[in-house]
Order: structure tokens, then sequence, then C-alpha cells
């Protein structure tokens, strides 16, 4: 059942450049898988271990920079009159890199804010951002700051014996953010259900428990943030290869909060929640925009998120999963259940 | 989750039919402005001027024989949603030519989506270098770039017999290029430069920076950010009794709102500024810019707003202007029609120059700056 | 030297109005275990107040004071009784999520009601600064100042001294044994959100004829006021106080000696050094709320 609504969701979605020519459409499909991605990777730290991260949008911007940076080059002095200088590389290097650099600073960062929990945790992440889109804005020389990276070029696939195939098309982009979603949700769902994934809602739900079973909590933290980070990363450069420019506005409490809002609305914990949830806000301003003033669009987006929450206080996904698996068992006892979307048992 | 995921497709129909609502019977004009967000108040300005342009050439009778159509989107102050909205504009709404995006970010966003679509943008605000010299051959822009403001003050820096210079200004593409657009200019003039200090956009305390620049032994402080932060820095300076000379930059600073919020903390402060509200009669174009300031107080703007809804004003004509002359409403005629128009806008002749690399110029109009100072409450012109 | 002098008194002034921003955010985090995103808005909310009552009504600018604060009061037990009382028992996450869309439609309220173009409020007081020495401030900025502290003053004595207080600081400890206790927990914590709300909206009504009142002027003093409270450790309005005036003394000798490009990354670069070497801020041993 799961599995035959998982092919259908896919055939579904890779279908659409098919019967939808509308490049506007097209467009907001693209920026908004971008932004699947990322709320994909803050469920997996949000969902599975439960550590609120505000400050996510660091690293998705951190791979937008490195990826262009990559790509563009660059000539910086540093301290000791040592000169940097990178010449461009194709852009494909820089996703890769994006990655590894994103990952990289999310196993600092995940050290370091793990030390502290809860309402703490939520500050730190907060300021890690704000710190990076500083530096981002400030340091002119590397990042261009407020000027924005600008003609940052797309991303062109190698095709061995062909030569390159540059993705400018919206088609061609449309399924390269799909292939990149489908490969991060395939790896956070091989994740989540590995012993690694048993370890990590463990933790979640009894963290005294799961320390005295011998769970490695330091380390466990550390593997979902880092590899959290790294998808985050890998959106972050999908994101700077299609806009084609970045400034550190990219770094906004708002894009933090869009992807917040995108998991928790969808389902935190369920792998599918973040899609949903991120399909329904990633497209709500364009259903909104014909149809209403700019003031009042911003006002309805607000209610339709409090009013999901008000209806769907566990967001859309769990909610309704729990619903159906209540019909079908015929009862309404508070009995645990199993979310169909992830196994995942509620605790007793 | 089926039920979920059968909803998007519906969103997105209904979304495809709402806006796929065309007629031929008007020329479309796409606007793509800031009406939320950061930029908000600057953003609905350069809108209601645009609609005083649209109407008056409306009531004339309209172009090519028919009425002109301004389609506004909004663009959040935010880069992703200018592009989402160029592209909206180009494709689903089929706009032959587009006016945007005020901020230089914004405008930035928006401009391979000219290049993929080819269509001609009229840039009315942004102030970023980069927009003419990265080679895009689709923008042409009515406002001045921080260079051309430069240039345009080196003849007045001998009469103010400027000495050393401090910069504050705002940590933007538009603060940063006036800095260091200005500072070449005068270091080539002989005058030293101090301190370079930039505030944070929306930032409300530059207590801390107006301390230092206090503290220096500059005789004059440059100021460039847009019309709330100079009313702050104006309170603030008071506040702390810096006694220096302040002159800001960037046609951004609505004197009038100056004068109402910041009072007698903005007396002796120096502007330069790109129009001329308070003395229609010294303009350019006389005629029009009594037409758009009548217009606009009969529409209940306030008054302050003229200064940033000009541009608006001057971009439709513009637009409207490079229509005509193409004799179709097609992006590659405007393209070509828009060099070779030749109008009178409210700060002077709307002609556009090459710049940037050979081949693929992008058009950049010049237009007049002046100096002006606020005295007891009043504007006055200086004649430079 | 008079440089220095300067920082130092700006410090003061700055200090005194993120101390007040941040003791209303400290009552809702700590007691009530809510990440009021809405702290901001009420801010705005009540500079709008101030503006309504001396501009647009043309009355006392002392009177509208207690309005902003009596309208703040109000429009945060609003909230609580719509939005939080509904979500009690959901987790931490869904209630912030909440405050988000609250915040969201609140602030795009504003600017439908009253445009983008930022207001400003006269005051009664001279508009030429205090001068002592080498240094000076402005008249309205000392009385911001005084009555920055004494509702920090009223709000201690309200949290140590009431039985309201008491009750606040036992459900801050254990709200089920408060609640087994005949402390009736919905009253203190609807209570406890009108009035960290109405010292928001009293920071925004002092601040607002400060600077100049415009809808979004809220999102940077929630920030400011998030690291005062992680600072001062959850609940602790001593040390939401003390981490104010930390704060606007990192700031101003942040932007004075190092770059005033960093001025607002140094709060947050304190934070993580604190939080890293005292992960449950600055003052945790001290008595957590009051």
């Amino acid at each position: 059942m799961k599995a035959i609504i998982t092919i259908l969701a896919v055939a579904a979605l890779a279908s659409v450049p098919l019967w939808l020519r509308d490049p506007y459409l097209l467009n907001a499909l693209i920026t908004t898988g971008i932004f699947v991605i990322g709320a994909m990777s803050l469920n997996l730290l949000l969902g599975f271990t439960g550590q609120l991260s505000l400050g996510h949008i660091a690293f998705f911007g951190i791979g937008a920079y490195v990826s262009a940076l990559t790509s563009l080059g660059f000539d910086i002095g540093l301290p000791g009159d040592i000169r940097l200088v990178h010449a461009p590389w194709p852009p494909i290097a820089g996703f890769v890199l994006a990655i590894l650099v994103a990952g990289l600073c999310g196993y600092f960062v995940g050290l370091l804010s793990f030390r502290v929990r809860g309402a703490y945790f939520v500050i730190v992440t907060i300021s890690f951002a704000e710190v990076v889109r500083l530096v981002a804005l400030n340091w002119v020389e590397l990042t261009q700051g407020p000027l924005a990276l600008t003609n940052i070029p797309s991303i062109a696939l190698p095709l061995p014996g062909f030569g390159e195939l540059m993705l400018r098309t919206k088609m061609q982009n449309y399924y390269l953010v799909l292939v990149v979603a489908l490969t991060a949700y395939l790896l956070i769902a091989r994740l989540v259900h590995s012993h690694f994934g048993r370890a990590m809602r463990g933790l979640m739900e009894n963290e005294t428990l799961a320390v005295s079973v011998g769970i490695d909590v330091t380390r466990t933290l550390t593997i979902a943030a880092v590899i959290s980070a790294a998808i985050a990363g890998a959106a972050g450069s999908l994101y700077a290869h299609y806009i084609r420019i970045i400034d550190p506005e990219v770094f906004a409490f708002i894009n933090t909060v869009t992807m917040v809002i995108m998991v928790i609305s969808g389902g935190k914990g369920s792998l599918a929640g973040p899609v949903v949830g991120g399909l329904i806000f990633g497209l709500l301003p364009v259903a909104l925009r014909p149809v209403m003033a700019p003031e009042a669009q911003w006002i309805a987006y607000g209610g339709v998120l409090m009013a999901i929450l008000f209806v769907l206080p566990r967001g859309i996904v769990p909610s309704l999963a729990l619903r159906f698996a209540r019909r079908r068992s015929g009862k309404t006892a508070l009995a645990p259940v199993a979310l169909p979307e992830t196994g995942v048992k509620e605790p007793a | 989750m089926t039920r979920t995921l059968g909803l998007v497709p519906a969103i997105v129909l209904a979304t495809a039919l709402f806006g796929g609502a065309a007629g031929a019977q008007t020329i479309k004009i796409g606007v793509n402005e800031p009406l939320t967000g950061a930029f908000a108040a600057s953003g609905t300005y350069v809108v209601n001027g645009a609609r005083i342009a649209a109407d008056e050439i409306n009531a004339k009778g309209g172009i090519l024989g028919k009425k002109i159509e301004l389609v506004i989107e909004d663009n959040k102050s935010n880069p992703t949603e200018a592009a989402a909205v160029a592209e909206k504009l180009i494709t689903s709404d089929k706009v032959p030519v587009l006016m945007g995006a005020w901020g230089s970010s914004l405008t930035l966003a928006v401009m391979p989506k000219l290049m993929e679509y080819e269509t001609p943008m009229v840039v009315e605000t942004s102030s970023s270098g980069k927009i003419t010299t990265t080679g895009n051959p689709f923008i042409f822009r009515i406002s001045p770039p921080s260079a051309v403001e430069a240039a345009a003050f080196k003849g007045i820096v001998d009469k103010l017999a400027l000495k050393k210079v401090d910069f504050l200004v705002i940590n933007n593409d538009w603060g940063r290029g006036t800095a260091e657009d200005f500072s070449k200019m005068m270091k080539d003039k002989g005058i030293t430069i101090g301190l370079v200090e930039t505030m944070d956009q929306g930032a409300q305390d530059m207590s801390a920076q107006l301390s230092k620049i206090k503290s220096s032994d500059s005789e004059t402080v440059i100021v460039t950010t847009a019309v709330d932060q100079l009313t702050l820095i104006f309170k603030q300076a008071a506040a702390l009794g810096l006694k220096k000379r302040i002159i800001t930059t960037g046609g951004s600073q609505n004197p009038d709102q100056i004068i109402a919020q910041a009072g007698a903390a903005a007396n002796g402060t120096m502007h330069l500024t790109t129009f001329l509200p308070w003395f229609p009669d010294k303009t350019p174009n006389p005629e029009a810019t009594n037409y758009f300031i009548t217009e606009w107080k009969k529409r209940g703007f306030e008054f302050a707003g003229c200064t940033e809804s000009f541009r608006g004003y001057d971009g439709i004509r513009t637009a409207a202007a490079a229509i005509e002359k193409a004799g179709k409403a097609e992006p590659a005629a405007i393209k070509a029609a828009l060099w070779n128009i030749n109008i009178k806008g409210l700060n002077g002749d709307i002609v556009f120059r090459k710049s940037g690399p050979e081949g693929k110029e992008s058009g950049q109009s010049q237009p007049n700056v002046y100096l002006i100072e606020i005295n007891d409450g009043k504007v006055e012109m200086k004649t430079i | 030297m008079s440089e220095f002098l300067q920082h130092l008194i700006n410090m003061l002034v700055l200090g005194g109005t993120y101390a007040l921003l941040g003791i209303g955010l400290t009552l809702i985090f700590g007691i009530m275990n809510v990440v009021n995103f809405t702290h901001g808005v009420l801010y705005t909310f009540g500079a709008y107040i101030m503006f309504i009552v001396v501009q647009q009504l043309g009355l006392n600018f002392f009177l509208a004071l207690p309005v902003a604060v009596l309208a703040g009061w109000l429009l945060g037990a609003a909230i609580e009784l719509t939005l939080l009382r509904p979500l009690r028992g959901s987790d931490i996450d869904t209630t912030m999520l909440v405050m988000i869309g609250a915040w969201i439609a609140m602030q795009s309220g504003t600017l439908w009601i009253w445009g983008g173009v930022a207001k400003s409020v006269t005051t009664p007081f001279p508009e030429a600064p205090l001068v002592l020495g080498p240094v000076s401030v402005s008249w309205l900025r000392l009385f911001v100042l005084a009555a920055a502290a004494m509702l920090i003053l009223v709000t201690y004595l309200l949290i140590n001294k009431t039985s309201l207080g008491r009750a606040m600081r036992a459900t801050f400890q254990d709200h089920d044994t408060a609640s087994l206790m005949g402390v009736n927990v919905d009253m203190i914590y609807t209570s406890t959100f009108a009035i960290g709300s109405s010292l928001a909206a009293a920071a925004g009504a002092l601040l607002g004829p400060v600077y100049v009142i415009f809808p979004q002027m809220g999102d940077l003093a929630a920030v400011k006021a998030f690291a005062i409270v992680i600072l001062g450790g959850l609940g602790n309005i001593t040390g939401a106080v003390i981490g104010g005036f930390i704060l606007a003394l990192a700031e101003e000798l942040g932007a004075g000696y190092v770059s005033s490009g960093y001025r607002d990354a140094m709060g947050f670069l304190i934070i993580i050094a604190v939080l890293i070497f005292k992960p449950t801020g600055l003052f945790a041993r001290a008595e957590r709320v009051g």
C-alpha cells in the first residue's frame, strides 16, 4: 500500500513537465522543490532527533556560496601576505564541494551545539546563522558582500563522449531538482530505518534510557547533523545555479522559517511530511497571488498555517495517517499507533 | 497522502486559469516592485507614480490606438520572488517590457530572466554599478549609479572646500558602492578619506558609529541610506552633539519627511538629489513636473513621496515612448526602440548611452543631480 | 577617552531598553515554555498605539504610555486565550509555529492598516541634548531609561512580592505540583503572557518616539530580546537586565573599536561563547524567576 502510494506520487511528480507548460508555474515548482530538499534535511534533525534548529538556512547558504565561488573563482588576500587564487571550476564540482563543506560545518556546529539542548540549542543555531550572514555581508573580498555574486553558471552534467549538457531549461532543472530530492529522500529513509535510525529515535524518546543501552549520544547527533547539513548544502548549491545570483539575504531568517513551516505543518518525523507541507506552503503564495492584495496574501499565509496546526496539531501526514489507521482498525482508542510513513512507534 | 497530493494539481490548474485571461485590447507593461517586506514603502510610492503616468497616457488616447495596462506584481523585497515575478509577467501575462525592481539585488535576480526571454526592462531605482556593467543588453536604467552621482558631485567639492571626509553608509550594494565611487573621486581631488562606517539595513541605533565619527578629525560626513535611517541619524547626531557638515547622497532622502520627522536636527544638512519637486520651474521639464505634483497631491499621497515616486512615473513614460517608437508591442522591437528614444523626464533628458562590455551593452541614461540644503525647516537649492 | 565615555553613556541608555525588551520575553519563555514569536509584533503594536494616541488623537504623550501598556495587556491576553490555551499540551514546536503564523499575519496586518511609510511621534522633550563635559545624551532617552527602570522594578516587585508572583514562581518550578496545590495554572499562563506582552508594548511605546515606527521594527527587537533571554537564563529577570546591558556594551564597543559591519554579530558571538562555556546562561545558579 505504502509502496504503491510512493510510486504513484513519484510518477505524478515526474510527469509534471510533460503536461504543465507554464514556465512560471514550473519555476515555482523548482524553487519549492529546492526548499523541500532543505526542509527534508531539517526534518532529519527536528523530526528524528528532536533538535529544533532555527539556523538551518546557514548550511543552505554556505552550500550556495561554496558552489557559486567554486564555479566563479576568487582571488583573496589572507593574513601574512598570502594570496589565495582559485580559477573557476565546473559547477558540478561546486555542487560536490558544497555538500562536503556544508557537511563539515554541520560537524562543527553539531559538536558545539549539542552541548546545549532545548531553547538554548534553538538560540545557538539562530546565532550561528546570523554570524555566517554577517561574515558573508562583510567579507567583501571573497563574497562581494552585498554587491552579490552574479552570473553564476547553470549546472552542466558531464556526459562522457558527448562533452557536457548545460541544464538551462525549466524542464531540465525540474528533473535535476527532482532527482536530487529523490536521492535525499531515499538516503534519509534508509538512514531512519537503519540501526542508526533506531538509535536516533531512542534518543529522542528517552535520552537516559538510550544512554543506558549503550547509544553514543554525541556521535549519533553529530552524524545526523552532518548528513542534515550536507543535504541542505546540496539544496543551496541547486539554488545558486538556478537563480544565478546570491547575496547575503539568502541567510534571511524568513528562509529558515519557511523550512520550519514546511516540516512542522507537513508532520515532523514523517518522511513524506516535509514534501507535503513543502508543496502546500511553497505553492500557496502562487495560488494566493492572483486573488488578493499583497498584504492580505501574507495574512492568509499566516492564517492557513495556524488553521492547519489547530486542526491537525501533529502535522498533516501523521494526523491523516492516524485517522486512516483508526478507521481501518475500526477503533478510536488511544492505542499506540504505528505511523505508516515511518514505522515510528509512539512512546507508550 | 494521495488526497493531499491530489490538491496540488488543482491549485496549479486554478492558478493557470486565473493567470491565463489575456486580452489583446491593451498594451501591457509589467511592474515588478516590492509592495511588502523591507522596501514596501518605497515600492508602493514607485507604483503610485507609475499609475499616474499610465492614467495620463490613457487619458490622451493611449499608444498605438490602445490603452496601456500596468500589470503590477509584488516581489516581496525578496530576490527569489523578484525572479519568479519576472517569469510570471513575461510568460503568463505576456508583457513585452518591464519596469523594476527597486533594490539592486532584486534587479540583479531578475536579469537572467530578461536574457532567457529576451525582454527589456526599464530600471527605475537600483544604483549598483554591476547592473549595467555585466553585459546584459536588456537593461535600460534611468536612475544614476553611484559613479554617475560621484562624477556630478566632482564639480561641487571645490566650492564646499572639503578636506577630510568620513562615510556612514548602509551595508548594501548601494551604500558600499557609494563609499567606493565617492572615495575614488575625492582622492583624485586631494581630499583625505577618514572612517568608512557601515550600518545594517533596518538598524535603528547608529549612536555607536556616530560617536566614533564625532571623535574623528574630519569636517564632513557623507551619509548614504534611505529616508528612515537618515531621520534617525540626524536625530542621533544632534543628541550626540555632532557638529560636522552632513551631506547625503542617493536621491532617496525625501527632505520633507526628514524636516517633518527630524525637525531642527535636519537644519544645515545638504543632500544630493535627482528631483526638485520644491522648485518645479527649475526642473528640466517644468510642465510635466507641475502636472505630476498636482496629480500626486490630488490623489491624496504625501508630498514627501514625490522624490521616490517620480521614478515610477518616468519609468512608465520611458517604456511607453519606446513602445510608440517601436510601432508594435513586441520585446525585440521595444528593445531596439529604447536606444532611439529621447524624452524629457522629470530629472533630465532620458537618452540611453551604451555601458558595459562591447556587443552586449546595457543602456544608461544620465539624469541631473542637484545639491539642496535644509535651512530653518525649508529646502533651499544650492547653485552648482 | 571622550569617545570611550560617550560609548559608555550610549551603552547605559541602550542597555536599559534592551533590558525592558528582555524581561517580558524571559517571563513567557521561562514560565510557559513558549518560544514567543509575537514578542516583536507586540513591540510594534505598542509603538503604533503611541502614534495613534499622540499624533492622531492629539492626546498627551505621558497618557499614551499607560494606554499602550493596557492595550498590550489586552492583546496578549487575547492571543493566549485564542491561540495558546487550545494548544496546551502540544509540544513546543507546534506552539512555536502557531506563534510564527500569528507573527506573519499580524505584521502584515500592520502594513495593511498603516502602510510601510515610517511614522514618527513628537515628544514634549527639548531637542537640544544634555551636555556633560565631553559627552551628551538626549533628554528623551534619559526619560526612556528612567521609565524602563521603573517598569523593570514594578515587574520585579510583582513577581517577588505579590501572591500572583508567588503563584507564577511556583508554576515555573513545577506546574503539575502548583496545580495540585490549588494554583489556577490556566489563569497564571494567561496573566504571564499578558504581562509579558504589556512589557513588550511598553518597550515599543517608549522606543517608537526615539526611533521611527514602521511594520518591521519589531523583528530586530525580537532577535535582540531572544539573545538577552539566553544570556540571562530562562525566566531570570535579573539575568535579563544584566544581559541587556552586556549586549549593549558589546555592540557599542564592537562598533566603536572593531568594525561597525560586525556590530550585530557581537551579541551572537557572545551567545555562542557563553553557551560553549556555560551552557545554561550566565546566571543559571541565580533564582530563576525573579
